[in-house]
């Protein structure tokens, strides 16, 4: 499939909707019966093969700028390579009754590359929307990959070899958030360290992201000290609206500094220290009194006769 | 940030007025600037070279007027006001805003008296009204109000225009930001590295405590002799329970 740039148009894809392709994606997946592993054909070990899941997306199209907000599952059929059209339009109606600006834009399904067959669908879908998309979630996790494994594609009338013929070409999408879909997504990528370890990684992986974030303001700083410097030295003519800024920024250090503010703070500290040194002598005392026990048992076997005479 | 925005169209505008009039036209382009209820900034008005020829002639105190409305405050009129010419009532509240601003520049937390001293208020409901309506309403000055403790806790304030030594000061407290987030930084990957090599150093205590209880529990099991077993079992439970609890 021919993989350059689209007619203009501005594709604008919501968190949502990839979430709902990986969960649809993990679900039928995970609810396949667990093939055993077969027999190693020359050392390579054959699993089965991924899953392709299909369903639809929606969003609104306004003037050039199409955005995709959602998206819903649909049944494939394999005998005549085609989704199960009444269940998409009982869909489609539900769906308008609680978003009605909502128009069907495409389909989605998951997989490596746009293949052949999927244009079947494509065009059946093309009675819907006259254009519709095709978005493609490549579920192999590819580690070293820093991108989303998301691309869209749109349909193209091209001449090859002599006959018009629809083709795949890939267009460029951003990601377009609202408030709720950034918590989630904030929540969720937070969600890794206390998958993977003890307490020392976890503390790492904090410690990393205030370092990343103090970074972050020191490379700003750093820019706007070295653009003054220039101003003084007069290499940059002096902008004084900039400077106003500037001026009111570093009006706001430091942060907080008011008596209130340092007793509540000492206050606050003493008591975390307080509790942590709670929390050791207590340790400590269980793990004595763990001792005293395991001794008193190990002595009592040595002597048999009544008299329970305790190590302590 | 957006009261820099909303200035710079007026900003423009003045300049551009200032530019092509001359003499006594201009002191009317400066009665109008510096009443204009949305301009605080007066420095890129002051640097048009048309005022600089005022600067002789009987209209040289308005250049005045217009210089204590970039830098000045309300004090520093009341001294000099034989010197300049009366203010509009217009005038007067914009050097009273400005007034405020430039005391945000040097403390954080403003006592109520200080404002009241140098705003010419004399009690504390007008102060809180000025001070409600025309300077947080105008978005100039954001912060909180605490009766209690007769001050006003500044947390944003808009930048005045610059004097000429300011910019020195301003480089300084930066690369002072800079240094501290710099020490920062470096403190905060030693913290890194501490918690990295303790975990490392706990996994290997770990390691080596499990490895010798193994150990025995070998050499234990090899040796199952009846009668010397219980003063081994107890020499060695001792050992055990020793070892299980330093783990």
């Amino acid at each position: 499939m021919a993989s350059s740039s689209s007619s203009g148009l501005t594709f604008k894809l919501h968190p949502l909707v990839i979430v709902n392709i990986s969960e649809h994606y993990t679900r039928v997946k995970s609810q396949m019966n667990p093939h055993p592993l077969t027999s190693t054909v020359n050392g390579v070990e054959n699993q089965q093969p991924a899953p392709r899941v299909y369903g639809c997306v929606i969003g609104v199209q306004r003037g050039r700028t199409v955005e995709i907000f959602n998206s819903f599952e649909l049944l494939y059929d394999p005998s005549t390579h085609s989704l199960d059209r009444s269940f998409l339009e009982k869909k489609q109606e539900l769906y308008k009754k609680v978003f009605p600006h909502f128009y069907i834009l495409g389909w989605y399904s998951t997989g490596s590359d746009a293949q052949e067959s999927d244009m079947h669908i494509h065009k059946a879908l093309m009675d819907i929307n006259e254009s519709p998309l095709y978005v493609l979630l490549n579920p192999a996790i590819n580690p070293a990959q820093k991108d989303l494994p998301v691309t869209i594609y749109e349909s193209e009338l091209h001449v090859i070899d002599g006959i018009p013929q629809l083709i795949f070409v890939r267009s460029s999408y951003t990601i377009e958030t609202v408030e709720a879909e950034r918590i989630s997504v904030d929540h969720v990528a937070h969600l890794k360290p206390s998958d993977g370890g003890s307490a020392a990684t976890q503390l790492a992986a904090h410690l990393t992201g205030i370092h990343s974030a103090t970074k972050m303001l020191n490379s700003r700083i750093r820019v706007l000290h070295h653009y003054l410097v220039g101003m003084q030295k007069g290499d940059i003519p002096c902008e004084n609206s900039l400077l106003r800024q500037v001026s009111s920024l570093l009006r706001r250090l430091p942060a907080i500094e008011s008596e209130k503010f340092q007793d509540d703070f000492l206050m606050e500290y003493n008591d975390t220290l307080l509790i942590t040194y709670l929390a050791m002598f207590t340790n400590c005392s269980s793990t004595m009194n763990e001792l005293v026990d395991k001794f008193n048992t190990a002595y009592d076997r040595h002597s048999r006769r009544g008299g329970r005479t305790a190590f302590i | 940030m957006d009261i820099e925005q909303k200035q710079a169209e007026f900003i423009d505008h003045f300049v551009k007025q200032a530019s092509a009039q001359k003499g006594t036209a201009l002191v009317s382009v400066i009665v109008e600037a510096t009443s204009h209820p949305s301009l605080f900034a007066f420095s890129e008005i002051l640097a048009v070279p048309t005022f600089a020829e005022l600067d002789g002639t009987e209209n040289s105190e308005y250049l005045e007027v217009l210089r204590l409305f970039a830098h000045g405050t309300w004090s520093d009129y009341k001294s000099n006001s034989g010197s300049l010419p009366q203010l509009v009532p217009d005038q007067v509240l914009k050097l009273k805003q400005l007034t405020v601003l430039t005391l945000a520049e040097t403390n954080k937390v403003l006592p109520y008296d200080q404002l009241m001293l140098e705003l010419d208020v004399t009690n504390v409901r007008e102060l809180e009204d000025f001070l409600i309506n025309e300077c947080m309403y105008a978005g100039i000055v954001r912060g909180k109000l605490d009766q209690l403790r007769r001050c006003f806790e500044i947390q944003f304030a808009t930048g005045r225009d610059l004097r000429p030594g300011q910019l020195g000061s301003m480089i300084e407290t930066l690369s002072n930001w800079l240094g501290t987030s710099d020490n920062l930084l470096i403190s905060i990957q030693d913290k890194i590295k501490w918690v990295d090599n303790m975990s490392e150093l706990d996994k290997k205590h770990r390691k080596e405590v499990e490895d010798k209880v193994e150990e025995l529990k070998k050499s234990i099991s090899a040796k199952k002799l009846p009668t010397v077993s219980r003063l081994k079992l107890t020499s060695e439970g001792s050992k055990r329970s020793t070892l299980n609890l330093v783990e």
